[in-house]
C-alpha cells in the first residue's frame, strides 16, 4: 500500500508511506520512502546497501519455523524464499550483495502458548543471515509487544514503537501464516 | 526405472542456504552424489571439469545468471546433453519461453515442494526408484 504524508523529519519532500504487508516485500532508493509494518510474530527484515542507499523490508511469518529441522520442512524453504525474493530485489536495483547488512525485528510472543513461533521465526531469520554472511546491524525480537516499525532505505533509519497486544491492529494480534505458494499454483509448465 | 542414487546433480544458487535446501530436498528425494556451485561461472567450470547427469540451478545469480549457464552448457559438446532444470522464483512467461529456446529440459517455481521437484525431475528422467 502507497500513500503520501508529510513527514516532520525530512525537509526534502512529502514522504511516501509504504505499508509492507505480511508475504510482500519492497525495494527503494527513493529518501522519501518510509517503509511501514506492524508486527506480532510476524518478521521483518529490513536490507540495505549503504554505499548506494538501496533498501527494501520483507515481513513473514512462518509456522513452526524451527520444528523441522535445519534444511528440511516447507516453512524453511518458504522462508528462505522471501528472503530470497527480498535480495533479488535489491541486486535488481543495482546493491551489491557483498555490501548488504540487515536490521532484523518482530518475533514477539503475543499470546500464552506452548510454541513460541515468534522465536522460531527469528531464529530463522538470524540464522539465514549468518549463514549467508549478512551483517545484522541492529535488531529488536522477541518480547511480549507488538510493533510498528518504520525505515527509510535511503538512509538506513529505522523506529520502533512498542504496541501494547491489546492496542495491536486485530490481523497482528492474530497473525497467521500467509498460503505459501504451492509448486502447482505459480508455475509455468510448458512441458 | 532409474534410480535416484545413480544420478549425479549439481545445484547452482547464490545463496548457501537455498543450495543446503535442494540438496536436503534432493538427499529425500534418493539423490546421492550431489554437488554444489555458487554461480554460472563455477558451475560450468565444474561441469567441464567433471560433467553431471543434472544441473539444477537457480536464474538469479551474480557473474553468470542460469540462462547464462544453460546457454553456455548446450554450447560445449561434452556436456551439451547434461539434463537442466531451471529453479527460481521468477513466474516469468518470458524468462521460460527463453530457457526453452535455449534448451532447458523443465523448470519449477520456488518456493519448492520436495514432492514437487521429484515430480519435475521425473518429468526428465522417468520415474525415479
Amino acid at each position: 500500500m502507497i500513500g503520501r504524508d508529510p513527514h516532520p523529519d525530512d525537509a526534502s519532500g512529502p514522504a511516501v508511506k509504504v505499508h509492507v504487508t505480511q508475504g510482500e516485500s519492497h525495494v527503494s532508493s527513493d529518501p522519501n520512502v518510509v517503509m511501514t509494518t506492524v508486527l506480532g510474530s510476524c518478521i521483518a527484515a529490513c536490507l540495505r546497501d549503504p554505499t548506494t542507499g538501496i533498501g527494501g523490508m520483507n515481513h513473514f511469518l512462518l509456522p513452526d519455523a524451527g520444528d523441522r529441522g535445519k534444511d528440511g520442512g516447507d516453512a524453511v524453504r518458504y522462508g528462505a524464499f522471501a528472503m530470497e525474493l527480498l535480495i533479488n530485489g535489491l541486486l535488481k536495483k543495482g546493491a551489491r550483495r557483498d555490501r548488504l547488512e540487515a536490521k532484523i525485528f518482530g518475533g514477539g510472543k503475543l499470546f500464552d502458548g506452548l510454541s513460541d513461533v515468534g522465536a522460531s521465526n527469528a531464529a530463522f531469520a538470524e540464522r539465514f543471515l549468518r549463514d549467508e554472511g549478512i551483517p545484522i546491524v541492529s535488531s529488536s525480537t522477541g518480547g511480549l509487544s507488538a510493533r510498528r516499525v518504520e525505515f527509510w532505505p535511503a538512509s538506513g533509519r529505522v523506529r520502533q514503537r512498542l504496541v501494547a497486544v491489546d492496542n495491536a491492529p486485530q490481523d497482528v494480534r492474530r497473525s497467521t501464516p500467509a498460503p505459501m505458494p504451492a509448486v502447482s499454483s505459480g508455475d509455468v509448465d510448458l512441458f | 526405472m532409474p534410480q535416484a542414487s545413480t544420478i549425479s546433480v549439481l545445484v547452482v544458487d547464490d545463496q548457501l542456504t537455498m543450495r543446503a535446501l535442494i540438496r536436503n530436498a534432493l538427499q529425500q528425494i534418493g539423490f546421492k552424489d550431489i554437488r554444489e556451485a555458487p554461480d554460472g561461472e563455477e558451475a560450468l567450470k565444474n561441469l567441464l571439469a567433471k560433467p553431471a547427469n543434472l544441473v539444477i540451478s537457480d536464474f538469479n545469480m551474480p557473474k553468470m545468471d542460469g540462462l547464462a549457464l544453460l546457454r553456455a552448457v548446450r554450447s560445449h559438446p561434452p556436456i551439451r546433453q547434461t539434463a537442466f532444470v531451471m529453479l527460481t522464483g521468477r513466474a516469468d512467461r518470458e524468462l521460460v519461453q527463453r530457457a526453452v529456446q535455449f534448451g532447458v529440459n523443465n523448470y519449477c517455481v520456488k518456493p519448492f515442494t520436495v514432492q514437487g521437484l521429484k515430480e519435475k525431475i521425473e518429468q526428465v528422467f522417468g520415474q525415479l526408484t
